[in-house]
């Protein structure tokens, strides 16, 4: 008996993908992420352009972690200078990409896994049984929106956050404006951890996995860092990031794998919360307690959990910048200026996905050379692969239609990227045309 | 009257115009009320591929063979193809160096897997089918597309400004970044429309928006020059977003004459 699975719409990199699942006589015979995407090859047209230019383009490589690639841009361009940024640009910076973690998880979290989790097709039906989840999974979703356009200038790729610092640093009176949002949008949270608590989990997916995140010497959980850590024990510099992120090409996709001394490791909010969890303090701790993530998890679908628990660090954490910003007293500072030179610099960010990697080369005049950008999303696809594996073995079967649920959730928990986690899997023998998103 | 059937397509790009769509969460459930939404991939999970539509709002280029086939489809399932975002409206980013071969791009990017998949040069929609209404942004800004659906709903051809971001810079009485700060700015020769919103940062305007009417490439190239910008740095700063436009092709074309 022969089952195929295809699923069309996985995930975009930097355009379409999908994934293959064949079953022959009752073993998973195959199982291949499939990236079909319409490359815009950004990172090869930037070369010859000057250094300012940079994070403008790139952060147009995805609109819904603009935020984070802007910053882990201009943070790559000031390494390769040696530019030291003032305090209050750092903690500004660090308030717009807890914004984006916000916007983004909210958005995954009520829109996509909990319909998912409560059998509804989408955050419109969900609408209909649970107004209230929704109301307050939208209204968190703007707030993280509000955080972006006040400090980046505009909610899909910020226009504010330049090389050196920021055009126009915001009042004190529109930071305790938003942090009054954010305290109320706290609470709401709070709120919906309860109706998340109540959700369970499957566990078809339990895979060993190994876990990647960024990591400090420093007592507070971060979305910032200065290594790269392993749930193996193992660290990396962020400058030997390219060992880590052992870029295979694979012949059944335009994309390529990465892998961790051989084996597949999966980075986001779940790997976030395994590796640092322990640093959470307040809400966001008792948080991880009551949705029970305090032991080990190797359930890609914790990964929504993850991202509930990191909802509540990001708004504790964006009240705590804008307390600090406030009693540090805002400066209307202008950007330090930049002194170009050759060299190479790379950065790393947590992005909600997780983690994030800009490494660009320049010349004297500081136009660019090189440009390498490591996504989230390319860094899982080979764990995407293992656990779709893991899962169809266990599921070899179940009917066709609720084996093609089941991985769509596998899929759907990574939060590849809204537009195409939807519709994900179509149960037709062969790709004919391309799918939409 | 019949609520319009509208998709919301993405072909390539940042998926910025889908993102802005869902950024309107207090006006989301007013939408569903006005719009029969029958195909939005990044929002609904039940998608109509074969109706008929009044509207289509597609965002990103095309930059491969099959993507001019799924925008013709749509085209003929469509009474309105309305472009969103630089990207369908100009070619966007991914535009910005047409002449260099795609083949070389692939191979250099993904080696040998290059071969495995075609890719054309960056192009706006106008390029394969007729586009009824254009609205330009990168990304667009979240009003006009609020207002054109307002449009659209009763039948109007939503009305958008023809005039550059300068205009609206002077209105909000910004300095000049271009003239008193000496800033690569392009704002006069950029289609208005985002209240000049990065010079209410200081920050000078990139042209994300693409070329207004009637641009004067030629004569704000010379103001550059004289504030001291290389050539080659006002090229690539034109080329970025709106490259395939006709304004800056007819002033390249020119420029290489010279
Ligand atoms: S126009 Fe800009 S925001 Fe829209 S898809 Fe293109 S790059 Fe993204
Ligand atoms: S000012 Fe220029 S670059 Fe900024 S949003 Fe407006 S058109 Fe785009």
């Amino acid at each position: 008996m022969k089952k195929s699975v295809v699923v069309n719409h996985l995930c975009r990199i930097e355009g379409h993908g999908g994934i293959n699942v064949a079953i022959e006589d009752g073993k998973v015979a195959r199982v291949e992420m499939d990236i079909f995407e319409g490359t815009r090859f950004l990172e090869a047209l930037v070369v010859g352009r000057s250094y300012n230019e940079i994070p403008p383009i790139l952060s147009r490589i995805c609109a819904i972690c603009s935020a984070v690639h802007t910053i882990t841009s201009l943070m790559a361009v000031e390494d390769a200078f040696d530019t030291k940024i003032s305090t209050q640009t750092e903690l500004l910076r660090e308030l717009l990409v807890q914004g984006g973690n916000i916007e983004s998880h909210a958005l995954h979290i009520f829109c996509l896994a909990v319909p998912d989790f409560l059998g509804y097709s989408g955050a419109f039906t969900l609408a209909t049984d649970h107004p209230e989840e929704v109301k307050i999974g939208l209204g968190l979703k703007k707030l993280g929106n509000t955080v972006q356009e006040t400090i980046g200038g505009r909610a899909v790729h910020p226009v504010n956050a330049v090389l050196g610092g920021f055009g126009k640093v915001p009042t004190k009176e529109t930071l305790l404006r938003v942090k009054e949002e954010l305290i109320k949008g706290l609470k709401d949270a709070l709120v919906a951890i309860e109706f998340i608590a109540s959700l369970e989990i499957p566990s078809f997916s339990e895979s060993p996995t190994i876990y990647a995140a960024l990591g400090s010497s420093a007592q507070e959980y971060s979305l910032f860092g200065d290594k790269v850590i392993f749930s193996s024990g193992d660290s990396r510099e962020i400058k030997s990031y390219k060992e880590l992120c052992n870029e295979t090409v694979i012949p059944h996709s335009h994309a390529k794998h990465s892998y961790f001394k051989g084996r597949p490791f999966m980075v986001g909010a779940l790997a976030r919360i395994m590796l640092n969890g322990h640093k959470l303090k307040f809400e966001a701790k008792r948080t991880k307690e009551k949705l029970g993530l305090n032991s080990p998890s190797e359930n890609i679908l914790h990964n929504n959990t993850a991202q509930a628990i990191e909802l509540v660090y990001s708004l504790e954490r964006s009240i705590q910048i804008i307390d600090e910003l406030v009693e540090r007293g805002i400066k209307d500072e202008k950007p330090v200026k930049i002194k170009p030179k050759a060299g190479q610099g790379t950065a790393a960010v947590e992005a909600p996905r997780g983690t994030l990697y800009h490494s660009y080369t320049f010349d004297k005049e500081g136009r660019l050379t090189r440009a390498d950008v490591i996504t989230p999303t390319a860094q899982n696809l080979a764990n995407i692969e293992k656990d779709f594996r893991a899962s169809a073995e266990r599921l070899v079967d179940e009917p066709e239609d609720s084996l093609q649920a089941k991985l769509e959730m596998v899929a759907r928990a990574y939060d590849p990227c809204i537009s195409c986690s939807v519709h994900l899997v179509r149960l037709t023998p062969k790709r004919t045309t391309l799918p939409l998103r | 009257m019949a609520k319009p059937k509208v998709g919301i397509f993405g072909i390539t790009g940042c998926a910025g115009e889908q993102i802005v769509i869902l950024n309107c969460e207090d006006q989301l459930m007013d939408i569903l009320k006005i719009l029969d939404i029958r195909s939005f991939h990044t929002a609904l999970s039940e998608n109509d591929e074969k109706c008929d539509l009044d509207i289509a709002f597609v965002e990103g280029a095309v930059v491969q063979p099959e993507e001019e086939i799924l925008l013709k489809e749509i085209r003929k399932r469509s009474r309105l193809l309305i472009a969103l975002g630089t990207c369908a409206v100009w070619g966007g980013v991914a535009a910005m160096k047409n002449e260099v071969s795609r083949e070389r791009l692939k191979d250099e990017i993904y080696g040998p897997a290059g071969k495995i998949f075609e890719s054309i040069p960056a192009q706006p929609l106008c390029s394969f089918v007729k586009v009824d209404f254009s609205i330009s942004g990168c990304p667009i800004e979240k009003e006009q597309f609020l207002q054109a659906v307002a449009s659209l709903v009763h039948g109007d051809i939503p009305i958008l400004p023809k005039y550059a971001v300068c205009t609206e810079c002077k209105t909000n009485e910004n300095t000049c970044l271009l003239l008193e700060k000496g800033g690569l700015c392009l704002g006069p020769i950029t289609v208005g429309g985002c209240d000049a919103r990065c010079l209410s940062y200081s920050i000078p305007c990139s042209g994300c928006r693409g070329p207004v009417e009637e641009a004067n490439v030629a004569s704000e190239v010379e103001i550059l020059k004289e504030k001291g910008f290389t050539l080659g740095d006002v090229h690539n700063q034109l080329r970025t977003f709106a490259a395939p436009a006709e304004a800056l092709q007819t002033y390249f074309a020119k420029r290489g004459r010279e």
